[in-house]
């Protein structure tokens, strides 16, 4: 073993990058020595230690923003620093928040512990974070594991439900499955890339400039198109693309309101961060083959993901579909950045922004409605909300509203920058199906909304009894105000957000 | 004494790759399709040694070692999960998890 190649390997890990995600790593093994250390009355304020840590690790990050590391490669090529990661970075250190705001409502209802469930958001929260700026198939993969391992803990976390342990094994079944195909697709690339017979072979092939160099030069390679065919179809399946949808309702619906939440936002983001760099640089000269797929991808997911939501009666099940076809229009502003659309990469962000905002309104008003079976969410459970708690409904209706794209709020807007994203890149087809996919969306969203505001409650002695509604407490009653705001206020006014996510 | 090439070991991973995905598919046997799933990572894995010696870089070599990690945790938690539900349900048939159907 060469001495001074270690040496000058190690020059190159600047651990000062990584404080975010370092600080979250260190907040997450504090909590676990607080849960010793600490006497046992002391405990229920450990996660909101969490809390709190989370929010100075947000703070500290927008203090150093614009850090020195900006636009360079540390730790060997493992990590590429730039404005679109720290954007994610803040993005993922806000849904870990919002998760666990929730989740002290949420656990609260069952006896589970609690310190380990924010330690496993802040764990996954970190690797997240490295995940959005890795630029080598080697931190992708293990940074993906990571998130997807412990997603399996948390969706089965209420582990004596039965709903729940099944939903744990069925997205451990499918995440695995996932993986693997990632894998496999990864070692083909790998396998062509470094190959010495063909033209701008590589010795390090797996990261990404390298590689993207590679398939410039070889734009027909077989074995490379099989290999990218697989990485695509591992991040679908961690996106709830089509056909890789089947796992969502089952396990959004078994999993805890709060894991739902960082599923369908946190998660999501996490594969439409890789997927943005994967189909827009490295992969680019393949657009060949990617833009196809993925356009066909997009067009299915939309149509699947409003036409299922149609049927649902349980509020999960309806949100997990809704999200898939959520993740049909962020695959339509991946098209278009693939297709160089100039504001395509801007206007996904700030899809992703608007859906943030609005999907953890909506689950911040499941959370209070759910009772102690927290799979069993009906429609039917929210008559009379309106009139027994007007604050929950308001944030319902601006939260659904923007889901759905009702033009004065947040998602309306992301939709429209999508949209003309995509009419930049001329998926004109493309566009009249997501605009068909909207106009059913508002019809099963207003059918909540209905429920919600226009059904009294009829109590019928025979059916089973509706789940008691929590008291919305100072914390969660803050988050949910803020996020209600948030909404209508980015739908009014785009600038300063707008401005910081339209990347260099 | 016969030589394997790149052809041979690469095709035995793409077999034992597509053994594993139809594992996952049609057996109904939740052990069993657990199985299937590492079988689908040592097919990579043996594709990455393979291609590894034939191109003369290292890092395929490596990362092998970063998927056993990983493996060996998904095993970890992916068991307890399931013992966690037999002891539920008494049953890991697939056709008969079916809580979460409406």
């Amino acid at each position: 073993m060469n001495l001074e190649a270690v040496k000058l390997a190690a020059a190159n890990n600047s651990w000062g990058a990584l404080f975010p995600e370092l600080m979250l790593a260190c907040i997450a093994l504090a909590l676990l020595v607080f849960e010793v250390v600490l006497p046992r009355k002391q405990h229920r304020y450990i996660p909101d230690l969490a809390i709190i840590g989370v929010a100075f690790t947000l703070l500290g990050l927008f203090l150093n923003f614009d850090s020195a590391s900006l636009d360079s490669e540390t730790f060997n090529g493992l990590l590429h620093h730039d404005h679109a990661g720290q954007v994610m970075r803040v993005f993922f250190l806000l849904s870990a928040l919002l998760v666990c705001v929730l989740a002290r409502v949420s656990l609260a209802k069952r006896a589970v512990p609690r310190v380990e469930f924010s330690h496993l958001v802040l764990v996954i929260t970190a690797a997240m974070m490295l995940l959005a700026q890795s630029s080598h198939f080697v931190m992708l993969f293990v940074t993906l594991e990571t998130v997807t391992i412990g997603f399996y803990i948390l969706v089965s976390y209420f582990r004596t439900s039965a709903a729940s342990l099944e939903a744990g094994l069925k997205y451990l079944v499918m995440g695995a499955l996932s993986s693997g195909l990632l894998l496999f697709g990864i070692v083909l690339l790998y396998g062509a890339a470094g190959n010495p017979a063909l033209p701008m072979h590589s010795a390090n092939a797996m990261h990404y400039r390298d590689l993207a160099a590679f398939l410039a030069a070889n734009p027909h390679n077989f074995v490379a198109s099989v290999g990218i065919v697989l990485v695509l179809a591992g991040v679908a399946f961690k996106i709830g693309a089509f056909p890789f949808q089947i796992w969502i309702p089952d396990v959004y619906q078994g999993a805890p309101t709060p894991v739902t939440a960082f599923l369908a936002v946190a998660s999501k983001a996490a594969g439409f961060a890789v997927l943005l760099v994967l189909a827009r640089d490295v992969f680019a000269s393949y657009a060949w083959l990617v833009i196809p797929v993925l356009t066909l991808m997009a067009g299915a997911t939309i149509l699947f993901g409003n036409i299922a939501a149609l049927t649902q009666h349980n509020v999960k099940r309806l949100i997990g579909l809704s999200g898939v076809s959520h993740a049909g229009f962020l695959l339509l502003g991946v098209v278009a950045a693939a297709s160089g659309a100039a504001m395509a990469t801007g206007a996904v962000y700030f899809y992703l922004f608007a859906y943030l905002i609005a999907s953890f309104a909506v689950f911040g008003v499941m959370t209070h409605l759910a009772g102690a079976d927290d799979s069993d969410q009906e429609l039917e459970h929210y008559a009379g909300l309106a009139k027994d708690n007007p604050f929950l409904a308001a944030v319902l209706a601006v939260g659904l509203g923007s889901l759905a794209g009702i033009p004065p709020l947040a998602g309306f807007m992301g939709k429209l920058f999508v949209f003309i994203a995509a009419f930049q890149a001329g998926a004109r087809w493309l566009l009249a199906l997501a605009a068909a996919g909207v106009a059913i969306s508002i019809y099963y969203y207003f059918g909540w909304l209905k429920a919600a505001f226009f059904e009294s409650l009829a109590p019928s002695p025979d059916g089973p009894a509706r789940p008691e509604r929590t008291p919305v407490g100072f914390a969660a009653g803050l988050a949910l105000s803020v996020l209600a705001l948030g909404s209508i206020l980015l739908g009014f006014y785009q600038g300063p957000l707008g401005q910081w996510l339209t990347l260099k | 004494m016969i030589h394997a090439t790149l052809h041979a070991y690469v095709a035995l991973s793409a077999a034992l790759f597509a053994i594993g995905l139809l594992g996952v598919l049609i057996r109904r046997n939740t052990l069993v399709v657990f199985m299937c799933l590492e079988l689908m990572l040592v097919a990579s894995t043996l594709g990455l040694v393979a291609f590894s010696r034939f191109n003369g870089t290292d890092d395929g070599n490596v990362f092998v070692f970063f998927i056993l990690t990983v493996a060996a945790a998904e095993v970890a938690v992916g068991l307890a999960i399931i013992v966690a539900l037999f002891r539920k349900r008494q049953t890991i048939q697939v056709d008969e998890l079916n809580t979460l159907k409406h």
